[in-house]
């Protein structure tokens, strides 16, 4: 029967939760689903990550190459990153090129890569003006249940936490690079940004982390990217209903306390993974 | 890329770190050593059906360090050519996808297959998937309508069209779709020389070295082959005939944990569920909260005893 009522009227439906201040799948308005993380899965990437967020799935491998700086810039590498949604994760995408979401999602973290400059371009220059690595971040979404843009944030972080780049060195003589595969670091990794996403309702009722349902029945959505110093990197708000400045204020407590979270949570795996 | 506005854009051009290794670095070991391997030897598998919340069926397949993930939608209408002008009679259609992720490989792929080699490669697999897969499925029952199977390589380790044919199959099973059998994979190779070995289920270090390679494709209870794909140079015809009937061993040796992964997966499905619409099946399991309103009235609709067997779930939500 209440199967019959969601169907028929989906936002009622859930007019009937939020007035309890609650969700159908039993959380509070404020409480994120359970997220895990598994790092280091796929040995053919430099770094990989898989996120779970409830039942979104990212998977991130960062493959590193190199290229010659550009040449606007001689001493800076690159950072690609590229979000795919292919059809198996959801059956309203296509198999094709990149549609809108994906090409949103791709700009979006291309922006928090350089908003929060989680890692210094100059750092990934080997040889001024003639080599510098590119890394390649590709986000994989396995499964689309909605909030796919912290998903992939945090599956980007930990990833390139993950990655361990060989020495090079250049040859004197031949002027050629030399890679020492059995010599290998760690990425710099300068801060930590992680987003937080919300749904807004009926213009005026904030709730956290949408699943793909409340996605697609929110009037607006938002998502605020902090770092470990409560600073500011990125505000994401696609159009949608307008905010008050004290709702802003809100999210963005909201999102310090995450981060908090995600940053206990990442240590412990991290810790968890490095050889005894 | 030129064209791609649709993508970030990185460098031109790049090249992997690999092509300019310090001499007498082999890069990453393989698992197992280069020589002395038992030729049929299975890598232990591991198969998980269900796990997809989006799709009508999924299926994960993992065997050595070869990782597949599948995923199954539909039935759905049949678009294009076939939709209008098909006859009642025609049955189904399968579209198969494979696609390679863009870290799956030693080299980085361009994702969008714009380069030749990555996209044509692609379309042979999914060719030879949807080949293998379709006289397993009965498409009859499904006229005018179409199943999609989507192949995603998260890593290749070897053998990945095999694996991606049985982790399709399991997909297929687990989306309900009806089957006459499960459609088991296993690939083999064999290395350059007159004396080699077929290798079963090799490991990419093995493909790549290959003179020769062969994927079959086998419906195990009917004991029928499906489908079989192989190239090289590998002597005479009895070395292939040999190479085949040493794959069809294997496929049978892999069904029976395909059977269990199946097995275990209904088993999830039908505790998520809750009760059943009997009243037996309502008293053996313990209905979940958000179907106490359901098993409920199961409950009342069926009579006093079922009733009576699970008073204590009865009551409200």
């Amino acid at each position: 029967m209440a199967a019959g009522f969601k169907t028929v009227e989906p936002l009622e439906y859930y007019r009937r939760f939020l007035k309890e201040n609650c969700r159908p799948d039993g959380r509070e308005l404020g409480e994120f689903r359970t997220t895990t993380i598994n790092i280091g899965s796929i040995t053919t990437a430099d770094g990989s990550a898989l996120v779970k967020l409830g039942n979104t799935t990212v998977i991130c491998g960062v493959k590193a190459e190199f290229a010659a700086p550009p040449v606007d810039s001689l001493n800076k590498g690159y950072i690609v990153p590229n979000v795919d949604l292919p059809p198996l994760c959801s059956s309203r995408f296509r198999s094709g090129p990149p549609g809108e979401e994906a090409q949103v999602a791709s700009q979006f973290i291309a922006d928090v890569i350089e908003n929060s400059q989680i890692i210094q371009k100059e750092d990934l220059c080997i040889s001024h003006g003639k080599l510098a690595w590119v890394l390649y971040c590709d986000l994989i979404c396995l499964d689309y249940d909605g909030n796919i843009l912290d998903a992939c944030t945090f599956a980007l972080l930990a990833a390139l936490k993950n990655v361990q780049l060989p020495a090079v060195t250049i040859n004197e003589e031949t002027g050629l690079a030399e890679v020492n595969f059995k010599k290998k670091s760690h990425l710099n990794i300068r801060t930590h940004p992680i987003a937080t996403s919300f749904a807004i309702f009926d213009d005026t009722l904030l709730i956290v982390d949408p699943t793909g349902e409340e996605e697609h029945l929110a009037t607006g959505t938002l998502t605020v990217v902090m770092d470990e110093e409560g600073k500011l990197c990125c505000l994401h708000k696609p159009g949608g209903s307008g905010l008050t400045g004290a709702k802003l204020q809100d999210c963005m407590s909201r999102a310090v306390t995450r981060h908090k979270e995600i940053n206990k949570l990442m240590d412990e795996v991290i810790e968890s993974v490095k050889p005894k | 890329m030129p064209g791609d506005h649709r993508r970030i854009r990185g460098p031109e051009e790049s090249q992997p770190p690999s092509l300019y290794a310090l001499p007498g670095q082999e890069d990453d070991d393989d698992e197992g050593a280069a020589g002395a391997r038992d030729p049929a030897r299975l890598r232990p598998v591991y198969a998980r059906a269900g796990l997809l919340s989006q799709a009508k069926g999924s299926a994960y397949l993992e065997a050595g360090r070869t990782k597949v993930l599948c995923a199954v939608s539909g039935p759905r209408p049949a678009e294009g050519e076939r939709a209008g002008a098909a006859a009642a009679g025609a049955g189904g259609r399968l579209v198969c996808d494979f696609r390679r992720a863009p870290f799956s490989g030693p080299r980085r792929r361009r994702p969008g297959g714009a380069g030749a080699g990555g996209g044509t490669e692609e379309r042979e697999l999914a060719l030879a998937m949807q080949e293998a897969l379709e006289p397993a499925v009965r498409l009859g029952r499904y006229p005018r309508a179409q199943l999609e199977v989507s192949a995603l390589l998260l890593e290749d380790g070897g053998s990945a069209l095999a694996a991606a044919l049985t982790a399709a199959s399991l997909a297929l099973a687990d989306a309900g779709v009806e089957m006459y059998d499960v459609v088991v994979g296993c690939a083999l190779s064999r290395g350059a020389g007159p004396d080699a070995a077929w290798l079963l289920d090799p490991t990419r270090r093995e493909e790549e070295r290959a003179a020769a390679g062969i994927t079959v494709a086998l419906l195990p209870v009917l004991n029928q082959v499906a489908g079989l794909l192989g190239s090289g140079e590998a002597g005479e015809a009895e070395s292939w005939a040999a190479a085949v009937r040493l794959g069809l061993e294997g496929c049978q040796r892999l069904y029976p944990v395909l059977q269990q992964c199946l097995l275990r997966a209904a088993r999830r499905r039908g505790e998520a569920a809750g009760p059943g619409p009997t009243p037996a099946a309502a008293a053996a399991r313990t209905p979940s909260e958000a179907d106490a309103a359901a098993a409920a009235a199961a409950a009342a609709a069926a009579g006093a005893d079922a009733v009576a067997r699970d008073p204590p779930e009865d009551s409200e939500a």
